[in-house]
């Protein structure tokens, strides 16, 4: 027997989450782009998308917002601090991958420094994921030795009945098996079997990737130049990948008062490493591409024991010149070590 | 034989004769559906070179590599009309010479892609002309009449809406072959005079910035709409720039080489409608 969460009964769940003070945020088409947002009605969901165009790391780290705000007088100087608030949420129906991606973060956002507004938004909220029945063109998570049903990240993993009626429920954290309490009335115990998940091929040999990347002789090679030619510099890839991280932080004010505010940033931009006195040590878009991979599959492993990416296959999605991990990896894995 | 064929052909033909050293195109993408920019200078791998209705995005762009034309030799490039006027608006603000360019020139119209005559981009001046024509006929698009419609409250509110999804990834700035600026003015700091949060002034700030300084420039390739991950309809706003344009100024970006940029140049009869 397992637990059975029914389609039918979401949005009365809703209503009980709700009641508890809860937020629900769910995958939502917003103006022709989909991405997080909150929801009163499971008919507001968009469950039926391979994935969100945008990422759900946006919800913990958003794109900008203000750290804290200053005012300097005469006498003194006062700043205040802005820090998320602490109100419960929900995320329901979040992918494998993504969910994957937020506990890459973690590891990041609680190393040397604790980042208090990456965890106090990660420590209230739920997430709810749904296991993969389809997938498209650019999925690669089991490339990345995740798969369309990895628990990573995730606290509570639903997997869709065969039937399409609803999902069986798998609790996975004690976050989660909190969070199901006010909707245990609506939960049925079952036997209904769950759809199989998404049949995603293995595009390349990682283990031959990461080997050719810590040859520290391939840092020169002449691949990096090749393989982004056509890069064009934007930040899309950086801007949409679950686990890029990077930010800026920026004074908007004048010398006596203003706020301060942390924004996203991306390695792909020029700027991201120019120095005062004109000197760029990533001076070309080549070194930067590189700069990327590096980082996900280099760097950030040797650190973390973990790749900083989920196969969700964003980058090469939304890439405007058709580039992303995906054809780097894939022609990595084909040469010689 | 077919079009692809004829301009693989032509491609391998210039580089094997040394006229360009390099041929810009289309390759194959990562599904059936997707064309990706490829760079060729080996004769051999021209059969690599894609051309069918999937090849939309402009690649004039790429010309402007740091280097790529600084010795002086030449390169050939798959580009439309719009591409062509590229070309032409970037020789008339000197960031490019013409000659250096030789254009492999096509045309989508619907599924199929038609070959245009023709090697420099002086060579299209009457099809641009006449393209010039078609476009002051041709009525405003439903949008851009829908747009003017509203009450400034509401189109500063349709605006708002679109612009409150851009997430300043500046794809659009990036796929631009217009925004050809060694430093953007969003990335100069001291002072900072836009500001670089994604906030509501912020994104509107940095799109109407940009839309003003397409003004007589854009040429409606398209890549800015395109490149842009969270859809937002830049094109409406470049539209109606050139409507603006061509009419106030009979202007047609792109026309030839020698047009003048229209925002940076000045006419004793200019009526100077506008000062107030």
């Amino acid at each position: 027997m397992t637990k059975i969460l029914y389609s039918d009964d979401l949005t009365a769940c809703f209503s009980a989450w709700r009641k508890e003070g809860t937020k629900v945020l769910g995958p939502v088409q917003q103006a022709k782009t989909s991405g997080f947002g909150e929801v009163q009605d499971a008919k507001e969901l968009d469950l039926d998308l391979v994935l969100t165009d945008r990422t759900l790391k946006e919800l913990f780290f958003p794109r900008t917002e203000p750290m804290l705000s200053y005012s300097i007088g005469k006498q003194q100087i006062d700043t205040s601090e802005f820090l998320p608030s602490e109100h419960p949420c929900i995320i329901f129906g979040a992918r494998p991958c993504d969910a994957a991606g937020m506990a890459i973060d973690d590891e990041l956002f609680n190393w040397d420094y604790r980042d208090e507004y990456w965890f106090r938004r990660r420590d209230r909220s739920v997430i709810m994921t749904i296991a993969c029945k389809e997938s498209d063109d650019f999925c690669m998570c089991t490339s990345l030795g995740l798969a369309p049903d990895s628990a990573k990240g995730s606290d509570i993993l639903l997997r869709p009945l065969t039937s399409g009626k609803g999902w069986q429920v798998e609790e996975l954290t004690p976050k989660g098996s909190k969070a199901l309490l006010p909707i245990a009335s609506l939960l049925k115990e079952g036997t209904e079997e769950a759809a199989p998940t998404a049949e995603v091929p293995v595009l390349f040999d990682l283990e031959a990737c990461t080997t050719w990347l810590a040859n520290p002789e391939n840092f020169e090679s002449h691949f990096w130049k090749e393989i982004s030619e056509r890069c064009i510099g934007c930040g899309t890839c950086t801007y949409l990948c679950p686990t890029c991280h990077c930010f800026d932080i920026q004074d908007e004010g004048d010398t006596y008062e203003g706020i301060r505010r942390k924004n996203w940033d991306s390695c792909s931009f020029q700027l991201f490493t120019m120095h005062t006195s004109g000197h760029n040590p990533r001076n070309t878009q080549s070194a930067r591409w590189r700069q990327r991979i590096m980082h996900k599959f280099n760097y950030f492993s040797d650190k973390f024991s973990v790749h900083s990416c989920t196969g969700c296959g964003r980058c090469t999605r939304e890439c405007p010149v058709d580039m992303g991990v995906r054809e780097t990896l894939q022609a990595i894995s084909t040469l010689p070590k | 034989m077919s079009i692809q064929q004829q301009y693989r052909s032509r491609a391998k033909e210039l580089l094997q004769d040394g006229s360009v050293k390099m041929v810009i195109g289309y390759g194959e993408g990562t599904t059936a559906t997707r064309r990706r920019p490829i760079f060729i200078t080996n004769p051999d791998d021209t059969d690599r070179l894609v051309l069918d209705a999937a090849c939309k995005t402009n690649l004039a762009g790429y010309l402007l590599r740091e280097g790529l034309l600084a010795d002086q030799k030449s390169v050939a490039i798959f580009l439309s009309p719009s591409g062509v006027r590229t070309i032409n608006i970037l020789a008339s603000e000197s960031q490019l010479s013409s000659a250096q360019v030789v254009v492999l020139g096509f045309q989508i119209q619907g599924d199929t892609v038609k070959a245009l005559e023709g090697t420099k981009a002086s060579d299209f001046s009457p099809l641009i002309a006449k393209r010039k024509e078609k476009r002051k006929a041709q009525p405003s698009h439903e949008m851009t009449r829908k747009l003017e419609q509203m009450t400034p409250a509401e189109r500063f509110a349709f605006w708002e809406g679109e612009f409150s999804r851009c997430i300043k990834c500046y794809a659009c700035r990036a796929a631009c072959p217009m925004c050809w600026c060694r430093r953007c003015v969003v990335d100069n700091n001291q002072p900072q005079w836009v500001n670089t949060s994604s906030h509501t002034l912020g994104n509107l700030e940095w799109n109407l910035v940009r839309a003003f300084h397409l003004a007589g420039r854009c040429v409606e390739c398209g890549n800015c709409s395109e490149a842009c991950p969270v859809n937002i309809p830049l094109h409406l706003l470049n539209r109606r720039m050139t409507e603006e344009v061509l009419t106030a100024f009979d202007h047609y970006p792109g026309a030839d080489e020698h047009q003048e940029p229209v925002l940076a140049s000045f006419r004793k009869d200019d009526p100077e409608t506008f000062i107030l």
